[in-house]
């Protein structure tokens, strides 16, 4: 307990900080399959949990700071860094680059703190709590189709959707970013499982397809 | 596996919920009042329906709210979802074109709901 | 294994009576518990001017679907009496009824997977010494050699920390457990009569005096329930109330194998029990799913895990297939315990509640019920299972020792 004191906020432990899955790292890399479908855990991001009715004042204030509150499952909405993924009608995960955090400089969530104010709801630093994994590449898809009961059919999921969902039976925001690549959220203690996971259901896609 | 329309997302499977007994049981207005025989009926009675149950179903893996669904406990049929805090609706019910089948239905049909699911939340 | 030879199929062990109009006692249900508690009723009653009504074929519910294990390791002194008692009536029944339904003593192991199971199955051990019930403690070596298939690796998510072990415990053959009740409910002159399902009750006043079924309405002077999780919905019909739900309970069976596993494993941690049959088949059951139903299946994902769970136990079965699946109506209790008694209905008696542990405790639940039928009152061995303990607070929480499945 005393010795937490001689830390500053997480600058004083920035230096000692690993992500989740660092371990699998390159597992990751070896794992991957370049062109077909590669996996990597993405760098550390800033996450608030934000629950506040959208159309209360307050869910307009905060609305103003990340550049609107989605209003349906799936909708993500937000600027070039912050993106604001729709967990329910009244809970948002805000996700924006590390250094968006207070404590390295930035200000997001001390101003969607400001910005929720008196009103209604909470907003609360989420950023320890997630993993970033990003899935490419033309077969991601059949890989997230192993374990995922979506409809993750281009024809039905778009890009720029994201869901709060179950992936090899675990749950997970998945985000679908691009065409042929997706962001998995998985909380931390999920993360070495849903790697394993992840590098099984790519394991196929290293040798040459069976006719 | 049940196939569940959540009002809020749309068609999800049976294992994103988690079932929370028979709807509309209120608490007890002055519990003080009970007698041991009503204190036991409501902690330990519950309706255990053949047939149409009002139950309650929490999407804990997506939205995390609570939801209303009448399903048929011999069939599984699902019959109508509707929201917390509204009363039984009453029956008969078309058959529920999204649930129990593999549909590539785009949006929820459930009588009721008050939201169509967003793209990619169907099956 | 055993090195018994199955009995030749029978032919006809009992008749297929008409009803007759009028009857001293009428239970409704022909599963285990209804037979057993109408050999009882004829044997230590006298009362063969019975009749056992089942609305489909004899034994074709929930006794042809659970997974055969007999044990009576629970915890609480109440518990550990009526299921030890079972257990000792298991042991002298097949010479009793003159049937070798093959109950194999081959133990029964209950597996420790975290620091908490290992406190609860020690605590529990010390209270099946104290009661009289055979109990041991393994450490995880002993587990290996009592069941060598077995997966003791640390290096695993659950591992097996140690388990109990009930050397008394095993399984038998349910459907012969049936025939032989049924032979010698037959042979006493109990009326056992299929496709006979009950629609209601003829009651004077607030005293039971008839049955209504399909077959027409059959007088009687007292009425047992003995219809597991259909058992609401004949008290409905009845006009009074039961605290309990009905879920499905899967199981399923692997196609045959040579003999690979000596005794019985039960882990309540990851939901899993297996056992082999006579005949080879891996015989496996999980937890019940978690919503109401009366349809005798469930859901896929219960399956599922259960069979990862049972896969990181026993590595070996990653190569057996599942040959059959199928579900049965487990009636269940909040305190997971059975109810055995009296009702608000007189001269109506009920025995449900017994939730996924039924097939252990028929012999029990048949002496007991037949004399609370037979005499009015109790057995005092079903006493603290009569329904009022729901309003009395005397509840007896059973999850611990049979939590694999509530």
């Amino acid at each position: 307990m005393a010795n937490t004191a001689a830390f500053t906020g997480i600058n004083g432990l920035r230096e000692i900080r690993r992500s989740p899955a660092s371990h699998l790292a390159e597992a990751f890399e070896t794992g991957s399959v370049q062109g077909t479908v590669t996996l990597n855990e993405g760098p550390f991001q800033t996450m608030a949990g934000v629950r506040v009715d959208p159309r209360s004042e307050a869910g307009t204030r905060i609305g103003s700071v990340t550049g609107g509150l989605p209003v349906r499952c799936g909708e993500v909405r937000g600027t070039d860094r912050v993106s604001v993924l729709w967990l329910g009608p009244q809970e948002f995960l805000v996700v924006a680059p590390e250094d968006a955090h207070d404590s390295l400089g930035g200000d997001l969530i001390g101003s969607l703190k400001s910005a929720l104010g008196d009103g209604a709801g909470q907003v609360v630093d989420l950023s320890a709590n997630r993993t970033t994994f990003e899935l490419s590449g033309p077969q991601a898809r059949a890989v997230l189709e192993k374990g995922c009961a979506l409809d993750l059919h281009p024809r039905v999921l778009k890009p720029g959707t994201a869901l709060n969902t179950e992936v090899g039976n675990i749950p997970v925001v998945l985000f679908k970013t691009g065409e042929e690549s997706f962001r998995l959220f998985p909380r931390a203690s999920f993360a070495d499982y849903l790697g394993r996971w992840l590098l099984d259901a790519m394991r196929e896609f290293a040798s040459p397809e069976v006719p | 596996m049940l196939l569940i329309s959540c009002p809020n997302c749309g068609s999800r499977d049976e294992t994103e919920f988690h079932y929370g007994g028979q709807a509309h049981v209120p608490y007890p207005e002055n519990p003080n009042d009970l007698t041991d025989r009503e204190w036991a009926e409501y902690l330990f009675y519950r309706e255990n329906t053949k047939g149409t149950f009002a139950e309650r179903w929490v999407h804990s893996t997506g939205c995390r709210q609570w939801f209303n669904m009448l399903r048929d406990t011999v069939t599984y049929d699902i019959q109508a979802v509707y929201p917390m805090g509204v009363p039984r609706p009453a029956a008969p019910f078309p058959p529920a074109a999204d649930t129990g089948t593999a549909s590539t239905g785009a949006a929820s049909t459930t009588p009721l709901s008050p939201s169509t699911a967003p793209e990619g939340a169907t099956k | 294994m055993s090195t018994h030879q199955l009995p030749e199929h029978p032919d006809f062990l009992w008749h297929n009576p008409e009803p007759k109009s009028s009857y001293d006692a009428v239970i409704v249900g022909g599963g285990g518990h209804g037979l057993a508690t109408a050999y009882f009723l004829a044997k230590n009653h006298g009362m063969t001017n019975i009749a056992v009504l089942e609305k489909g074929w004899l034994a074709g519910g929930n006794m042809a679907r659970n997974t055969t294990i007999i044990r009576s390791n629970y915890l609480w002194d109440e518990s550990a009496a009526i299921y030890e008692h079972a257990l000792k009536l298991w042991e002298i029944l097949p010479e009793e009824l003159e049937y070798d339904f093959l109950f194999s003593q081959r133990g029964v192991m209950n597996l420790a997977h975290t620091l908490g199971d290992v406190r609860e199955s020690i605590r529990r051990v010390g209270a099946n010494k104290l009661n009289g019930v055979d109990a041991e403690w393994l450490d995880p070596q002993q587990v290996k050699e009592l069941c060598p298939i077995l997966n003791i690796s640390d290096n695993i998510r659950y591992p097996v920390m140690g388990a109990t072990y009930q050397p008394r415990a095993g399984i038998a053959k349910h459907d012969h457990v049936a025939w032989a009740f049924a032979r010698k409910c037959d042979e006493l002159g109990v009326d056992i009569i299929q496709n006979c399902e009950v629609t209601g009750f003829v009651k004077d006043g607030n005293r039971v005096v008839g049955v209504k079924t399909n077959r027409g309405t059959i007088n009687t002077e007292k009425v047992g329930l003995c219809a597991a999780g259909h058992s609401s919905v004949l008290a409905e019909m009845a006009g009074f109330r039961l605290p309990i739900q009905s879920h499905p309970l899967q199981a399923l069976v692997s196609e045959l194998h040579e003999p690979v596993h000596p005794t019985v494993v039960m882990s309540n941690h990851v939901h899993v029990y297996v056992s082999q049959a006579h005949k080879g088949e891996l015989v496996m059951g999980a937890g019940v799913d978690s919503y109401n139903g009366y349809g005798q299946r469930g859901s896929f994902h219960v399956i599922e895990h259960q069979m990862a769970a049972a896969v990181e136990l026993f590595p070996i079965f990653a190569r057996a297939h599942v040959l059959r699946t199928w579900g049965g109506i487990v009636d269940t209790t909040l305190d997971a315990s059975p109810i055995v008694g009296t009702t608000p209905v007189d001269n109506m008696f009920v025995n449900c509640g017994w939730g996924t542990g039924g097939f252990k405790g028929t012999p029990a639940a048949g002496l007991t019920f037949a004399h609370t039928i037979a005499t009015g009152a109790p057995h005092k061995l079903n006493k603290p299972f009569a329904l009022e303990r729901f309003e009395t607070g005397a509840l007896i929480d059973e999850h611990g020792a049979a939590a694999v499945a509530h």
